[in-house]
């Protein structure tokens, strides 16, 4: 458990550090202490980030990124869900004369809807995109609600 | 000259994240295609990268095209930058 200590900042550690090992002693190794250790980290983290601008900012920076790389995801897998749904044909999203992305099925015989209509194409094919935007809307939600998060664990 | 050289430390940081983030999503849309049985195909410049299982000819094929790229680098560098602005002007020392 004390090795979970080096997870705090360094400031932190050399204000409590041999506090926090006292404690530590009397109480019982577990998953929960282990836990809250890691959960207290990176509250301290988050606390010493938020005391400078630049660090803040950088911080931000991180957290816009992963935000934009969550919605890239939804993005791309509601295509897939809507291409799935669309039949046979060949679907196609541009913007003007740029090409961004297609989505095409074998063809069989030269045909693309002979696949679903000779029921080649699995029944619910497009239950597994269900399921992964629902998982990505759920972890889009949690990244946007973790900044909030992390300050009511203070 | 500690400043400038800070500036640039900074930006070069950043644009190593950007980098890091469009390879995860690269690895995200492969983990999705194989998850979705689907042949996934990557415009590169002039060439192409295409993911797919041996027997994947039956399985249907989405194309990303360098548009498509492009757009999403300069989505993500956007995001980056316009929430780091706000959050930079917003900023109040911790009282």
């Amino acid at each position: 458990m004390k090795t979970l200590l080096r997870l705090y900042p360094r400031s932190w550690r050399k204000r409590y550090g041999r506090e926090m090992e006292v404690l530590l002693d009397g109480m019982p190794a577990g998953v929960g202490v282990g836990l809250d250790l890691v959960l207290g980290a990176a509250s301290a983290y988050a606390t010493v980030i938020r005391g400078n601008r630049i660090l803040t900012a950088a911080g931000a920076f991180l957290h816009g990124v992963c935000v934009a790389m969550l919605l890239q995801a939804i993005l791309f897998v509601s295509f897939i869900l809507y291409a799935q749904r669309s039949g046979g044909n060949p679907v196609l999203v541009e913007i003007g004369p740029v090409r961004l992305a297609t989505f095409t099925r074998p063809f069989l015989f030269g045909n693309a809807q002979l696949f679903p209509l000779l029921g080649l194409t699995p029944a619910m094919d497009f239950l597994p995109s269900l399921a992964l935007l629902v998982t990505l809307v759920a972890a889009l939600v949690l990244v946007l609600a973790s900044p909030r998060l992390l300050r009511t664990l203070r | 000259m500690r400043r400038i050289s800070a500036a640039i430390s900074l930006v070069l940081l950043g644009l190593l994240t950007i980098a890091l983030a469009q390879a995860a999503v690269v690895a995200l849309l492969f983990v999705f295609s194989l998850v979705l049985k689907l042949r996934l195909g990557i415009e590169v410049g002039a060439g192409a990268l295409v993911m797919g299982s041996e027997s994947g000819y039956w399985q249907p094929q989405v194309t990303v095209f360098n548009g498509a790229t492009v757009a999403s680098t300069v989505f993500t560098t956007v995001c980056g930058v316009v929430i780091a602005t706000w959050r930079f002007g917003r900023w109040r020392p911790l009282s």
